[in-house]
């Protein structure tokens, strides 16, 4: 079992149909989670949304929780609340991305992709990672191939999984795919 | 104007004493003609208390001919409601937040007239509205106050709130208008897809509605979204406009993030793997205008109830902005007055559940002696607030024009 926890983004049900093609899917705002459910899933899926990641101590609590007892899946705002929980900075970016389509390229960090491999994505971000960022569990593991920008972490031994783009956009090409390894891994 | 003429010209004495009459009645753009819906039975004016009421209704009435359907509209109010939004901020014009009707006689008008109706013989009374204008067109909100607002979203926009938002104002006059007049002359000049006119006793609307939000027939669904519009001029064709939209990137990423957010409206209410783009990124020919639009369909849920469905789709994310709960509340912050109409949706639910719904735009709506157009534009980072407040201007447009 998946559980989604929505909040309140206007993706989100993309992104529950996405992990429903591989598993049954549970989805609830951040506000309103069922904990029983949520105990007894295998994998937690932090859904996109607006804001920033500090607007959410409620889910920045259940990462903390489960980090390292479930799989944990976080998708553009989710990925971001990843980082935040990992010091992490997240900053507003000179160039907004919302609706672009980029190609992304496998650093060679990545246990899961083949290193220099690109993909083409959607993306909806006004936010980013700041850099220099050092942690001793996550790795950078895709980059933006024109601006370098970070767009995909890996701590494969918490399986801990993020995305700043939107595997689930149509603007992603083999979008199912990269979801399929992260959830077999 | 050659289709124009044929249905406006297309003479028929139980038609025009039907037009010069006070009998309340419905004109809605099919896809080879019009429909009236006139001879209503039943009229339900929805409140946030009946209209649970009314969508279970559906469920115990059965569909045996064409009359047996409910038409109307949503207010923008009434939807925002619905999914758990207060607009408490806002001044109030007491218009209803929604009606639906049920007709008694359809009048199809296509290459003849065909009527439909239990009632053809009802006495008509004749009562022929003028046009009277009495105060010149004024708007609710001022340039100074339109830039605040613009930027004000824009930083919202930048500090990741929302990805894109649309700012509503509003033309208002006091006036009596004749809403028959006024469609037909609007249908001679944009003959939208999804245009009606609606007249009662106490208010009428007149809408070149381009966009279908809901389309159901059995248990598919379709929505056509619309992000994108070019006016024709000479040396532009179809495939030229094609080429403009794909070539332009504010275009594009509009219409990208619109595809997702009803992707993922569909996907609420239908099965999973069943919510699929249809058609992607097409131009459709209008005797105006071109739009850009991409058809998305899917299965629903079986025995989905009537309310979800509405609730997924409404309001349409195509004039509200993404993601929708967020954007709608910084809207419904930012915005002093009621929306009414705008933005609401008019269509019909059949007996057997099948519905079409639009989302209303470029609408007059006439109340109590005023009439009110109202316009939106979208908040985007590479534009500025006196282009995107021109081109509320240049959307009200043609509408204004009916009243000189």
């Amino acid at each position: 079992m998946i559980y989604v926890i929505d909040h309140q983004d206007s993706f989100t049900w993309n992104v529950v149909h996405q992990f429903r093609k591989f598993d049954k899917v549970y989805c609830s705002n951040y506000f309103n989670v069922d904990y029983k459910i949520l105990n007894s899933s295998e994998t937690i899926v932090l859904s996109p949304g607006p804001g920033a990641p500090k607007d959410y101590p409620q889910t920045s609590k259940i990462y903390k929780n489960f980090k390292g007892k479930k799989k944990i899946i976080g998708i553009c705002l989710g990925y971001q609340q990843i980082l935040h929980n990992e010091k992490g900075k997240i900053i507003q970016q000179k160039n907004i991305y919302h609706g672009y389509q980029s190609k992304v390229k496998v650093t060679n960090k990545s246990k899961i992709f083949k290193k220099n491999k690109t993909f083409k994505v959607g993306r909806y971000h006004s936010l980013k990672l700041r850099e220099p960022f050092n942690s001793n569990s996550l790795s950078i593991t895709m980059r933006c191939s024109k601006t370098n920008i970070p767009m995909a972490i890996e701590d494969t031994k918490n399986k801990i999984y993020g995305f700043q783009f939107h595997p689930e956009s149509f603007l992603t090409e083999n979008g199912d795919f990269i979801i399929k390894k992260i959830l077999s891994n | 104007m050659k289709d124009y003429k044929k249905y406006k010209f297309k003479f028929n004495p139980y038609l025009e004493s039907l037009y010069q009459s006070d009998e309340p009645l419905i004109i809605y753009k099919v896809e080879n003609g019009y429909n009236i819906y006139t001879h209503f039975s039943k009229k339900i004016i929805l409140t946030n208390r009946n209209i649970n009421k009314f969508f279970k209704s559906f469920n115990k009435k059965k569909y045996n001919k064409e009359t047996d359907l409910m038409i109307g509209f949503f207010g923008y109010d009434l939807l925002c409601n619905l999914i758990g939004l207060k607009t408490v901020n806002q001044k109030k014009s007491n218009f209803y937040k929604g009606i639906f009707y049920k007709p008694e006689t359809i009048i199809k008008i296509r290459d003849n007239i065909k009527i439909v109706s239990k009632l053809k013989h009802k006495k008509l009374k004749i009562s022929f509205q003028k046009t009277q204008v009495s105060s010149p067109f004024k708007m609710n909100i001022k340039f100074p106050k339109y830039q605040k607002i613009f930027d004000y979203f824009s930083r919202k926009i930048r500090q990741g709130e929302t990805y894109q938002i649309k700012i509503c104002t509003k033309y208002r006059n006091k006036s009596k208008i004749n809403p028959i007049n006024f469609f037909w002359k609007l249908m001679k000049v944009n003959a939208s897809p999804e245009a009606f006119m609606i007249r009662d006793k106490d208010y009428s609307i007149v809408s070149c509605s381009p966009e279908t939000l809901i389309n159901k027939k059995g248990s598919n669904i379709f929505t056509k979204p619309i992000a994108g519009t070019l006016k024709k001029n000479n040396g532009l064709d179809k495939k030229k406009a094609l080429k403009f939209f794909k070539n332009n990137i504010k275009e594009t990423k509009e219409h990208n993030m619109i595809v997702d957010m009803e992707r993922s409206d569909l996907s609420k209410i239908c099965k999973p793997g069943t919510v699929k783009i249809f058609k992607k990124k097409f131009v459709e020919e209008y005797k105006h205008l071109y739009h850009y639009v991409t058809l998305v369909k899917g299965q629903l849920i079986n025995k989905i109830d009537l309310k979800d469905i509405i609730k997924s789709m409404m309001p349409g994310g195509s004039v509200i902005g993404c993601p929708k709960i967020r954007t709608l509340e910084l809207l419904n912050n930012q915005e002093n007055e009621d929306r009414n109409i705008y933005t609401g949706s008019f269509g019909f639910i059949k007996y057997n559940k099948d519905m079409r719904f639009n989302i209303i735009i470029r609408s007059i709506l006439n109340y109590k002696n005023f009439s009110e157009i109202s316009a939106a534009s979208g908040v985007v980072l590479d534009s500025t607030a006196k282009k995107e407040f021109n081109e509320n201007y240049i959307k009200a447009k043609s509408l204004l024009e009916l009243y000189k």
